[in-house]
């Protein structure tokens, strides 16, 4: 299948200055576990919601709140003129995006029904195996991990096996209360999410090895999730019972598409890692959600709370386990034997595709290509100021249920997730201008 | 559209359907949802 490609010029991309390549490797690495931070703490507003509610809206509102995020946050950081400016160097990424989204809808609803059939602690370490299959295809495709040696080899997948361990220890001990049900069934849909995000990751890289913006991929990357997401939730409730169950859904809608925004700051900063060391590191650093996650259920929601030493060896082990896995990844970044072979994936791709020569090195590189636009437009300011204006009005109809909060600490944990955020937003304007 | 836009749109469509990593993740999207329909 892997015909010639049409005639393009040829693509020639030179090795990276190594102070620079040193600076993005490391700044990758800081975007992931940025993006493990806010993953994670995407779960807090969604444990707001009452289980009445089918999980298939809750995934509806959610990436309705996915949406607007992924066209506001663009919109407000680069303007969405640097979208179009994307997309006519490289408009072949846009069905690759589509693609992906599209995939993630998928992938989401899949784990719904596995937690469903076999419970949270069988299904969430078998769909987290995703990042075992990053490694795989970041290697097989794109060239990762070639001419790393054994040492880093050791580190990335030594950390990746880890964390998965870490996983199942953290996911055992959170989910004591799910009963299995159709469990053949249950295994199949935990696997199938997991593959599906796996190579999901396949036009992430493509992506990034070409040399486009993150904060473009994500707007049409959405298109899928959302399109997909709306047929899927149409075609399993029906039309009209799933409008109902959305206007009864009013007072929680707020903190569903919270959710829905909070998760898109980390897919963004997830992103930013892929691109700059690759998806078998970026990966596994983003699964450390699972470590925030819990941090939230255990401070905030007190969900452990009365388990015994069992549960708290659990949550400990697997707690070390992940942070372990997760410091060998990101000790194990690329040389420049190993960058110089990225460099060989994206000279096929630009010449697969006919992307100019200078584009793609500037984007591996994180640097401004061309005469970009730099003020915003009428729209950026009205998806901006419509996002905000409707956030607003949700948050008017919200209301906070009658639960044990521990605010003190959903303070503590907010104000961690704003200084990550603020750090890793000024480390990437400062090495790349957002890029 | 004029030719030489349909002629460009023609090109990105071949290089798409003849690179096999286009292939692999739509084969598992089309198994997902096939997966899907099952547990539905």
């Amino acid at each position: 299948m892997q015909a010639a490609p049409p005639a393009q010029p040829p693509v020639h991309l030179g090795p990276m200055h190594a102070t620079r390549l040193r600076s993005l490797q490391a700044l990758g690495v800081f975007c992931g576990f940025a993006a493990g931070a806010w993953l994670g703490g995407a779960e807090a507003p969604i444990k707001l919601v009452s289980p009445d509610i089918s999980p298939i809206t809750v995934s509806l509102i959610m990436v309705c709140g996915v949406f607007l995020a992924r066209w506001s946050v663009p919109a407000l950081v680069r303007g969405t003129s640097h979208v179009r400016s994307d997309v006519r160097q490289a408009p072949h990424l846009v069905i690759w995006a589509v693609l992906a989204g599209c995939m993630w809808a998928v992938a989401n609803t899949l784990t719904i029904y596995a937690i469903r059939d076999v419970g949270l602690s069988i299904a969430f370490p078998l769909w987290n195996t995703n990042s075992l299959l990053g490694i795989l295809w970041g290697f097989l495709l794109f060239n990762e991990l070639h001419y790393a040696g054994w040492k880093r080899w050791l580190g990335v997948v030594g950390g990746a096996v880890s964390m998965f361990g870490g996983a199942t220890l953290l996911a055992i001990a959170s989910s004591h209360q799910a009963a299995p049900g159709k469990a053949t069934l249950g295994v199949l849909a935990a696997l199938g999410a997991g593959i599906l995000w796996g190579t999901m990751y396949i036009p992430y890289r493509k992506a990034y090895l070409t040399g486009m913006n993150p904060l473009s991929f994500i707007t049409f990357f959405t298109v899928g999730e959302l399109v997909t997401m709306t047929v899927l939730a149409v075609g399993y409730r029906g039309a009209t019972p799933l409008w109902h169950e959305l206007v009864s859904a009013r007072p929680v809608l707020f903190w569903l598409m919270l959710g829905g925004f909070v998760w898109v700051i980390g897919d963004l900063f997830q992103q930013y890692a892929t691109k700059y060391v690759g998806i078998s590191r970026g990966i596994p650093l983003s699964n450390t959600n699972q470590l925030w996650g819990m941090l939230w259920g255990i401070l905030v929601f007190h969900e452990l709370q009365g388990g015994g030493h069992t549960v708290y060896a659990q949550v400990v082990g697997g707690s070390i386990l992940m942070a372990l896995g997760a410091v060998a990844i990101a000790l194990s970044s690329a040389t420049a034997r190993e960058h110089s072979s990225w460099q060989d994936a994206a000279h096929r791709e630009g010449k697969r595709y006919g992307v100019e020569a200078e584009y793609v090195r500037a984007g591996m590189e994180g640097r401004a290509y061309g005469s970009s636009p730099t003020s915003r437009t009428l729209l950026d300011w009205l998806l901006i100021l419509g996002t905000t204006g409707l956030f607003i009005a949700l948050a008017a109809l919200a209301r906070l249920p009658h639960m044990g909060i521990s605010t003190g600490w959903a303070v503590a944990l907010t104000l961690a997730m704003l200084s990550l955020l603020a750090t890793c937003g000024i480390a990437l304007w400062r090495t790349t201008r957002f890029r | 559209m004029s030719p030489s836009r349909t002629d460009g749109s023609c090109k990105l469509f071949r290089a798409i359907a003849t690179d096999l990593h286009f292939w692999i993740p739509l084969t598992v999207l089309l198994g997902g949802l096939v997966l899907l329909d099952k547990l539905h």
